[in-house]
């Protein structure tokens, strides 16, 4: 069988189409902004209990009292959570996604539905678009759009479109032939027939339709938060990279709570708008016999206008509170306002220089943007001009494939630490385990196992090509391929239990800061000499932002500043990060005069 | 100038359908062929291409109740929906009120259809999202009626129908026999002229069945609409339909009044058909009736000998006009052996129906194998044992 050359196909069409189609990427790019800015803008502005209050009224008019009382908790719990924020703009990014998907997935179904030939195209196209992991189109999605919430809302959009269109061609199919038939019959036009009996009668079918929109896209959030979609998404990413339980279950419970708001509210809505939906209320109401507090519900026009009340309020409030913060160091200095974007990827070392930089940037006039992403993302994004620079960068070993495959686009201002070092560790209660030369003939202490990381990892390469080789431990260990918070998580578990464990680990690393382990001495030298960590800026970077880029050129840390920073951030917690830059730099003053020199 | 006035004339709101043929499948026109040369529908189907009407050819007059009455698969169906265009023919046309409604346009079709034609349901195909008056004036809205004036008139075809009050109930809210009511009102509503019911009384229950096929021969009388009414059911056919056609495989077998399939069935087919029907409800003393002087010369019970008109209807049990059905003279005649007298309008003696003859329509139509059969049955040993299960209770 030859091998089919798919793959390149691919790369070539991708290349072909960014470099044919960018005017159409950027336009579908700047309005997919301009409506998540928008509907962001207005969500975040108003005071949070206020927003939730207004949310509350809205579950109250459409499901009752206790769906009201209900809604109203569950935002205020994320509100006292402080992820209020990223609840909000976790959102907009989903009601961006369901609008845009909704105005394509509906048109579709109709279409669909009345044309077989339609139909039989569009089911393997959406079969393909259901089952393809998004990550494999987020990637691609990057290098058109760019990093941030663009490429997060188009995959969202690609995921929620199948059940869209699926939905409305059923809903269609299904209304009852000789209905369709008597229109005709009266000689209404195709057209009419459609809008006066179909619609209406495919209605709840479609609205099921657009709850699963809703559902999905809510699933898809935290896909987007590891491309730069920020958001609840954001926040789980960040968590599962850090092995943050408490951060990862608040995150996941604020999308549970948008999701079942969500869920119920567009539920109910699909009934109320539908004329079948509302006779079948009408009819239960019946049934259900005379009015009491809890199924007491607000005429539309009362629940309107106490909903727009609240939203006066809410927003005057937002108007005295919310905004304007950010705005004060940043008029003056050097950098007049400039704009720079810092890409990294939720690591400590990049979390620490990253916001390090942001605050002396800031300091220093410059307007600083930060991006967390997932590596892939991060150097894409870099290549593509979207991030300006990032400080994570493990050169020339563990980021090799990214460094070959971007290096044309991007610049290599050098290393601000090191050298890193990968190798294996074990928790040092493992006695007499201390070299990897000591591994040998100790399988069964360790299951026979190696926990890995992500198999793409380029250290993953070398420990099995090289490492076990050159001491001879191929076939006694296997290498199990996973993800590094799989990884954690294994360290952590074994760790508690005191169980004897086996991981790959890199130096600088916080596990190292957190548990009392043991890295495996390496006499043969086999895993190299390490790695430096770069920092690495897109192409024109230094003509641009010739100050920056010298600042970043001369940028050095050592191990104690670097893990005291660290220690810092780590205590402060999330959201506070470049509050313990500050703290940090008011007792290292002699970094920030070395790191920028006014 | 003349011609052209007479065939204006043929045309004007009567009802023609002329040579119509649908096939469904591959190839129709070479099919519509193989079939004008006598294949038949089997032979087709083997093909793969299904004949549901074949030359399907009558005349439907102003005014007139046209039943077209078959099994399922017999093509009934189709046949109602190839004359409002609902279903284009494959071959053949369809002549209404001066157009020939196969080469419309279908925006002209529609125009038709909005204004001249309207169609009630098996199911009554209510639009389950409006109200009972919407769903009466859905009609007059897709003509373009002002929102005043079809609530007007669809509030008039309620009353029509006998739902006045019902107006703003919703369908779901409604019995079967009112649901169809309302789809009656829908169709009456529009004032078109041509009224086609597709089994509009099949999906009911008997007794309101009977109800609204009362009610429509009831409206019939004021509104003389044309109708094309499809129906499975004889008796039906027979009590609605000025003309019956019976279909079977896509034909059309025999084409008539009621009487003419009851009493000339054209082939076994349609006879097995008539079996259950209730003959002295159909059958009228005019069908039935002998001359009059058939009874000059009868001796009555009473010893007296009938001679001239004059005795006839003296001695008569009941005296009826043609169009009676015969079901309401068994009871007079079995008191006495003396004929009924049938008269016209004007009282004069046409006929007379004597005891025998009555009897005589009531069996099954001549040379049909079935009573033998039944007959030799009843010696088998089974039939026996039943025999005397039924003496014993």
């Amino acid at each position: 069988m030859p091998r089919l050359p798919l793959g390149d196909v691919v790369d070539r069409g991708v290349d072909w189409l960014q470099f044919h189609l960018s005017w159409l990427f950027d336009a579908i790019s700047s309005f997919v902004t301009g409506m998540y800015d928008g509907i962001d803008a207005a969500l975040s502005a108003p005071e949070p209990l206020l927003f939730a209050g207004v949310l509350a009224v809205l579950a109250w008019w459409l499901r009752g009292l206790l769906a009201g009382v209900l809604a109203f908790a569950g935002f205020a719990l994320v509100d006292s959570i402080e992820l209020w924020d990223e609840a909000m703009s976790t959102l907009s990014l989903v009601l961006v996604a369901t609008v845009v998907t909704l105005a394509i997935a509906v048109p579709l179904g109709i279409w669909a539905s009345r044309s077989k030939t339609v139909s039989a195209i569009i089911r393997p196209v959406l079969d393909f678009m259901q089952t393809m992991p998004a990550m494999v189109y987020l990637i691609p999605g990057i290098i058109f759009f760019g990093v941030g919430v663009v490429p997060g809302i188009i995959a969202t959009i690609v995921f929620a479109l199948p059940p869209g269109v699926r939905m409305t061609e059923l809903g269609i199919r299904q209304v009852d032939k000789e209905l369709v038939e008597a229109a005709e019959a009266f000689g209404t036009t195709p057209k009419d027939t459609l809008i006066r009996v179909q619609l209406p009668l495919a209605l709840p079918t479609i609205m099921a339709g657009v709850n699963q929109v809703i559902m999905l896209g809510l699933s898809m959030v935290v896909i987007a938060g590891m491309v730069g979609g920020g958001g609840l998404g954001g926040a789980v990413y960040r968590a599962i990279g850090n092995v943050d339980i408490g951060l990862g279950f608040e995150a996941g419970v604020s999308i549970v709570i948008l999701a079942m708001y969500l869920d119920r509210i567009t539920g109910e809505l699909g009934r109320q708008v539908s004329p079948l939906g509302r006779r079948a209320i009408a009819r239960a109401k019946e049934a259900a016999g005379g009015p009491s507090l809890w199924n007491y519900r607000p005429q539309p026009v009362v629940a309107l206008v106490g909903v727009v009340i609240l939203a006066l309020v809410a927003g005057g409030m937002g108007v005295f509170g919310g905004a304007g913060k950010a705005d004060e160091e940043r008029a003056g200095g050097i950098g007049k306002g400039r704009e720079v974007t810092i890409g990294y990827i939720p690591w400590d070392e990049g979390i620490a220089s990253t916001f390090l930089w942001k605050e002396v940037l800031e300091r220093r006039g410059f307007a600083v943007e930060t991006q967390q992403l997932e590596a892939g993302a991060l150097y894409t994004g870099l290549a593509g001009g979207q991030i300006d620079f990032q400080t994570d960068a493990w050169l020339p070993i563990t980021h090799a494939t990214y460094w070959k495959k971007y290096a044309s686009e991007l610049e290599d201002l050098g290393p601000w630490y090191g050298p890193t070092s990968l190798e294996l560790s074990v928790p040092s209660y493992v006695k007499g385990v201390d070299s990897l030369d000591d591994l040998k003939g100790q399988s069964a202490r360790f299951e026979g196992r190696v926990i890995g990381i992500e198999p793409s990892a380029g250290m993953m390469g070398l420990l099995k090509d090289k490492v076990l080789k050159e001491y001879g431990l191929t076939g006694e260990y296997k290498v199990i391929d996973g993800s590094t918070p799989g990884m954690l998580a294994e360290l952590k578990r074994a760790y508690q239990k005191k169980e004897p464990v086996l991981t790959t680990l890199w130096s600088p690393h916080w596990a190292y800061s957190t548990y009392d382990l043991k890295k495996l001495k390496d006499p043969k030298n086999a895993w190299g000499k390490g790695d430096g960590v770069h920092t690495v800026a897109r192409k024109g970077f230094s003509a641009d932002q010739p100050e920056i880029a010298q600042w970043l050129k001369d940028f050095r840390l050592t191990e104690k500043q670097l893990t005291d920073l660290e220690a810092e951030i780590q205590q402060a917690g999330k959201g506070e990060e470049q509050d313990a830059v500050r703290t940090w730099l008011s007792e290292n003053p002699q970094v920030e005069k070395a790191m920028a020199p006014q | 100038m003349i011609v052209s006035f007479q065939r204006r004339e043929v045309y004007v709101s009567r009802l023609q359908s002329e040579h119509l043929y649908k096939v469904f499948g591959r190839r129709p026109d070479e099919a519509v062929r193989r079939l004008e040369e006598g294949a038949d529908r089997a032979e087709l189907r083997s093909d793969g291409t299904t004949a549901a009407v074949i030359d399907a050819s009558f005349t439907v007059e102003p005014g007139q109740t046209f039943v077209v009455m078959g099994l399922s698969g017999s093509g009934k169906s189709t046949l109602l929906r190839m004359l409002n265009g609902l279903l284009a023919p494959t071959a053949g046309r369809v002549l209404f009120d001066g157009q020939d409604l196969t080469a419309l346009s279908p925006r002209e079709l529609r125009a038709v259809r909005s204004t001249k034609i309207s169609m009630v349901f098996q199911h009554f195909a209510l639009f389950p999202h409006r109200s009972v008056l919407d769903n009466a004036g859905y009609g007059l809205e897709v003509q373009g009626v002002s929102a005043p004036e079809r609530r007007r008139r669809a509030t008039e075809a309620l009353e029509l129908v006998g739902l006045a009050g019902w107006e703003d109930s919703w369908p779901d809210e409604l019995s079967g026999g009112m649901q169809q009511r309302v789809g009656l009102a829908r169709a009456l509503a529009t004032d078109a002229d041509l009224l086609l019911m597709d089994e509009s009384f099949s999906a009911l229950d008997p007794l309101i069945r009977r109800d609204m096929q009362d009610q429509l021969l009831e409206l019939q009388k004021t509104l003389k609409k044309t109708i094309v009414f499809i129906t499975h059911d004889l008796n039906e056919a027979m009590r609605l339909g000025d003309q019956i056609a019976v279909m079977r495989d896509g034909r059309i077998v025999q084409l008539g009044t009621a009487e003419d399939i009851l009493v000339t069935p054209a082939d076994d087919y349609v006879a097995s058909f008539t079996q259950d029907v209730d003959r002295s409800r159909v059958l009228t003393a005019g069908a039935i009736m002998a001359d009059a002087d058939s009874a000059y010369g009868m001796v009555t019970d009473s010893g007296r000998k009938l001679t001239c008109a004059k005795d006839v209807l003296a001695a008569a049990p009941i005296t009826v006009m043609a169009d009676a059905p015969i079901v309401g003279l068994f009871t007079p005649c079995s008191a006495t052996d003396a004929p009924v007298a049938v008269v016209d309008d004007s009282g004069e003696l046409t006929g007379v129906v004597p005891r025998s003859r009555l009897l005589a329509v009531l069996g099954e139509p001549m040379g049909s194998p079935e009573p033998a059969a039944k007959t030799a049955s009843l010696s088998t040993p089974d039939a026996d044992l039943d025999a005397r299960e039924v003496a014993r209770a």
